[in-house]
């Protein structure tokens, strides 16, 4: 047999190779591109989804911002002492909404709550010792490249005399609306879930606090 | 003039080609099964977003549990990306500076969102809840892996309708409980028993329906 027709028969054979070989590669390594769907069906279709762009408004939104005013449903605002914390003559209040039941499960609830979205700055335990304070102060430190404008102020302590003699109404308006550094939360954490973690941060105060006598009574 | 012969060796053409042509058809089957598969296709889809935000440093180093910011993923089929705000919560403070929050804050200054690239994608005929999954103890990471690794988000998934299926007809591997739900280094299979696993079926009423309208609507 001639030597040509073997070698080439070689190489047509490591040819046949090559293309497992770069299937092999794509599904070994991440990449860029976009996925390549070889029988479209209807994969794409013009419609417009949840937070998907839509280039007829002038800021590109298919999902339009509600008109100035508008009031979605369940957020009336009937009820100042559950939307705001504030009692009719405007001053904070001192109970729980009458329409929240304050229960075991209700403050467990706000324990899974406080541990989201709290417990990053202010620590599982509310000493304002959380995972993004101690980043915060290791970049203070400089001990983690340059500052870049960084100004960090340790998160207050949910165990400070003048937090512990807050009104429940007080707390309730500062995780709303936010309080000195902090943001205001009211756009991220549902109302009922805002007063969970206030009847967890209370729960907290007496835990660190707890006055002699009081777990033997518990336990008696 | 001589007469041309066909060399002796040409014998072994006719048998050569039958064993290609056997051969080829095989070749091509599994190529275009390995080939075209969505696991090749689809999965380690990383696109470059235009903000380098690390997932690796958020929710792994830092430890941020998901729904700090996916906050509507209990409640609603999508899980939201957060608004900028949410980022501005701590970036006020946290290297506001940084060239790698240009974006975010002309975000911020203008109200006009910042265009994240979406990775994780069905077909616009599929509707998939994130809610009825997360409220029944399927993680996080069973669809979308070490997302707590990734300094760059990529697909770790095929997200294909037979792979959808495979849970579907067989979801206890995959169950945990729900407050470990964004757990990502929960492993159901070492920490619960299969017993424990087939008990969560009947404790968060499990019944992952196989027909095409659940996901088809």
């Amino acid at each position: 047999m001639p030597r040509v027709i073997i070698y080439s028969s070689f190489v047509l054979l490591l040819l046949l190779a090559v293309p497992p070989a770069i299937v092999a590669k794509i599904r070994s390594t991440p990449s860029e591109g976009r996925p390549i769907h070889i029988v479209q069906d209807m994969d794409y279709q013009s419609k417009f989804k949840t937070q998907t762009p839509n280039p007829l408004f002038a800021d590109d939104r298919a999902m339009r911002q509600p008109v100035p005013g508008a009031v979605a449903r369940g957020e009336v605002f009937d009820d100042p002492h559950f939307h705001e914390g504030t009692l009719d003559d405007g001053s904070w209040a001192s109970e729980f909404p009458a329409r929240i039941d304050v229960d075991l499960e209700f403050v467990e609830r706000g324990k899974q709550r406080f541990g989201i979205y709290c417990a990053v700055c202010h620590g599982d335990a509310g000493y304002g010792d959380g995972i993004v304070n101690e980043r915060a102060m290791t970049l203070m430190a400089n001990a983690d490249g340059p500052l870049q404008g960084t100004a960090w102020v340790q998160p207050k302590s949910v165990h400070a005399p003048e937090v512990a003699a807050q009104p429940v109404g007080q707390i309730f308006h500062s995780i709303s609306k936010g309080i000195r550094n902090m943001a205001g939360y009211e756009a991220q954490i549902a109302t009922e879930d805002r007063w969970a973690i206030v009847a967890y941060v209370r729960a907290l105060q007496l835990s660190q606090n707890a006055p002699a006598g009081l777990r033997a009574e518990a336990t008696r | 003039m001589s007469r041309f012969l066909f060399p002796k060796w040409s014998n072994l053409l006719l048998p050569g080609l039958i064993a290609a042509g056997a051969v080829m058809p095989l070749y091509a089957v599994f190529f275009v099964a390995y080939g075209f598969s969505p696991k090749t296709l689809d999965a380690g889809y990383q696109p470059v977003q235009p903000v380098p935000f690390s997932h690796a440093l958020h929710a792994g180093q830092l430890g941020m549990d998901c729904r700090y910011c996916h906050n509507t993923v209990e409640d609603a089929s999508h899980a939201a990306v957060p608004p900028t705000q949410t980022c501005m919560n701590c970036h006020t403070q946290i290297r506001p500076e940084s060239p790698k929050l240009v974006e975010v804050q002309e975000s911020y200054r203008t109200g006009k969102p910042i265009e994240w690239i979406r990775i994780h994608k069905l077909g616009d005929y599929s509707y998939f809840n994130h809610a009825a999954h997360v409220n029944r103890g399927v993680g996080c990471v069973s669809c979308h892996g070490r997302i707590d690794q990734m300094e760059v988000v990529y697909q770790s998934q095929p997200l294909s309708m037979g792979w959808c299926l495979d849970c579907h007809r067989n979801p206890e591997p995959h169950l945990r409980p729900v407050s470990e739900v964004t757990n990502m280094a929960y492993q159901p299979e070492f920490e619960l028993t299969d017993t424990e696993r087939e008990g969560l079926l009947a404790k968060y009423d499990i019944h992952p329906s196989e027909n095409c309208s659940t996901c088809h609507r």
